[in-house]
């Protein structure tokens, strides 16, 4: 009974202390790569041009970002690879690179252009209205003040453009604070209503706050709970 | 001490959560929170031991499957020959997040379970399920009792083969080995089901010596875990965005002020002061 005991607090305290440290360990990385972190910087361009980014999901939600650059063009591909944004995509003979997955939307796909809807690609010129772009984002050649715009449309729908790029890179808009003093790029902030709303200014994501209090907390209550039953053990 | 009813509602309520969403962020939080319970209620000469290892055997096997099958995501980390059947292909750092995640789940509704096995006994479970489902209950606990009962027998008539001088020799050695233990396994249930028969199983409802009485705490467990539950259904109806997916490329999962509120409900039997157990 006595080797019962010792051997139930032994395992339950290193299960507390696994987890503990576990906890630990997942709150630091959250906290240092996680929204709002100082480490992570969400833009990576930098030089004198620019150009904007729209981006309309299929639940209307809009993102937009504003990359900078410092050749006369950029390619559509380079300007999503810079904006920060998650993507994939699948390349289509001469129509060039189409994309299959952006910003997490769809969440999974099997086939490209998937059975339920794609991303319909369009291209604005000097601050002018969209245009369905005819090539894919690999060929797209993008100038100053040019935009790029996604908007996620169900197969049976038409491809309506997405939100106007005005402001988005500065103009009548706010324009988008530096994220780092090093890089001159830019990023607006996601319009997204639940990011926004979650999101306070300039501080941690107040969901990562709370995972990591309540992960500290109850890693902490493991440990009382364990050395307890040490305690208890004859 | 915690009625029984509530503790299997607060078991149904922390699988709900767990199963109810992908985020490995609620996953784990439920993990600790059943661990908390479970260390807090745990009682004296019940190991855990047994309980870890089914728990981190479990989860490693799901997330390793996950990983080895499934060949999609953007972030390759080996690639192993597509002429290895199954397991051909790229081995991604997404497939390997979303094993992890599949584990995580894995765990959190195993220890979601625990305490119906740890904290009650077996009759307490059969009294906490409702009136109809009670024959079935019985059934399920019976048979899962011969479950231990089968291990106990295969490592009896192994040893004693061993002392007749039996040797394991290749797969079909072990005939010697399971033919007596299936025999023995098959006469056990003859004799559970007479003893059980005798005890008038199946004759009218079962009674107790005395009904247990619910107290605040029971209430407030079962209020604090309904909610949880009920938190997470309804968020999910309600559109916000409870599940992570990796795919295609791996991010950082979303997480929810409300959620983690939610999965900390289920943590409040850990905050109940436990009755002293008598010597």
């Amino acid at each position: 009974m006595g080797s019962l005991g010792r051997g139930r607090g032994v395992a339950a305290a290193g299960l507390a202390s696994v987890l503990a440290v576990a906890a630990a360990t997942l709150a630091v990385v959250y906290v240092a790569l996680g929204p709002g972190s100082p480490l992570v910087a969400t833009c990576a361009g930098a030089g004198p041009n620019h150009a904007a980014l729209v981006v309309e999901h299929g639940d209307g939600s809009v993102v937009t970002r504003c990359v900078a650059f410092g050749s006369t063009s950029i390619t559509g591909e380079q300007l999503l690879d810079q904006s920060g944004l998650s993507w994939s995509g699948e390349t289509f003979g001469s129509y060039g690179r189409a994309v299959c997955a952006l910003d997490s939307e769809p969440a999974r796909y099997a086939t490209c252009p998937g059975a339920d809807g794609y991303w319909a690609v369009f291209e604005a010129t000097g601050g002018g209205l969209w245009v369905l772009s005819p090539v894919g984002i690999s060929t797209l050649s993008l100038a100053d003040g040019d935009a790029e715009g996604f908007r996620y449309v169900s197969d049976s729908g038409d491809p309506v453009p997405p939100p106007s790029a005005t402001g988005v890179c500065g103009g009548s808009a706010p324009p988008a604070a530096p994220k780092t003093p090093a890089t001159a790029a830019t990023t607006t902030a996601t319009t997204s209503a639940a990011g926004a709303s979650a999101r306070l200014a300039g501080g941690v994501d107040p969901g990562i706050l709370a995972a990591v209090v309540a992960g500290l907390v109850l890693a902490g209550l493991a440990g009382l709970r364990a050395a307890t039953l040490r305690r208890r053990a004859p | 001490m915690i009625a029984p009813r509530a503790w299997l509602v607060w078991s149904l309520a922390a699988v709900v959560v767990a199963l109810s969403t992908t985020n490995p962020v609620y996953r784990g939080l439920v993990v600790l929170a059943a661990v908390d319970v479970l260390l807090t209620w745990l009682p004296a000469g019940r190991r855990i031991r047994p309980l870890v290892i089914t728990v981190v055997a479990a989860s490693a096997f799901a997330a390793l499957v996950n990983a080895l099958a499934a060949h999609t995501g953007a972030d390759v980390v080996i690639s192993l020959p597509s002429s290895w059947p199954l397991v051909g292909g790229n081995l991604t750092l997404e497939t390997l997040a979303f094993g992890a995640d599949l584990g995580l789940g894995l765990a959190a509704a195993l220890l979601a379970v625990a305490p119906l096995s740890f904290v009650l006994e077996p009759h307490d479970v059969v009294d906490a399920m409702p009136d109809p489902l009670e024959r079935t209950g019985i059934a399920v606990a019976t048979s899962l009792n011969l479950v231990s009962g089968f291990g106990r027998t295969f490592a009896a008539v192994r040893d004693a083969q061993l002392m007749r001088g039996w040797r394991p020799r290749g797969l079909r050695s072990w005939n010697e080995v399971l033919v007596p233990v299936v025999l023995t396994a098959i006469e056990d249930s003859v004799l559970l089901a007479e003893a059980m028969e005798a005890r008038g199983f199946g004759a009218g409802r079962r009674t107790s010596y005395s009904a247990a009485r619910w107290s605040a705490r029971d209430l407030a467990v079962v209020l604090a875990s309904v909610g949880s539950a009920a938190l997470f259904v309804g968020l999910r109806f309600a559109g916000v965005a409870i599940d992570w997916f990796p795919y295609p490329t791996i991010d950082l999962p979303p997480i929810e002020p409300s959620l983690v509120a939610g999965c900390l409900m289920l943590a409040l039997p850990a905050l109940m002061r436990r009755p002293r157990s008598r010597p």
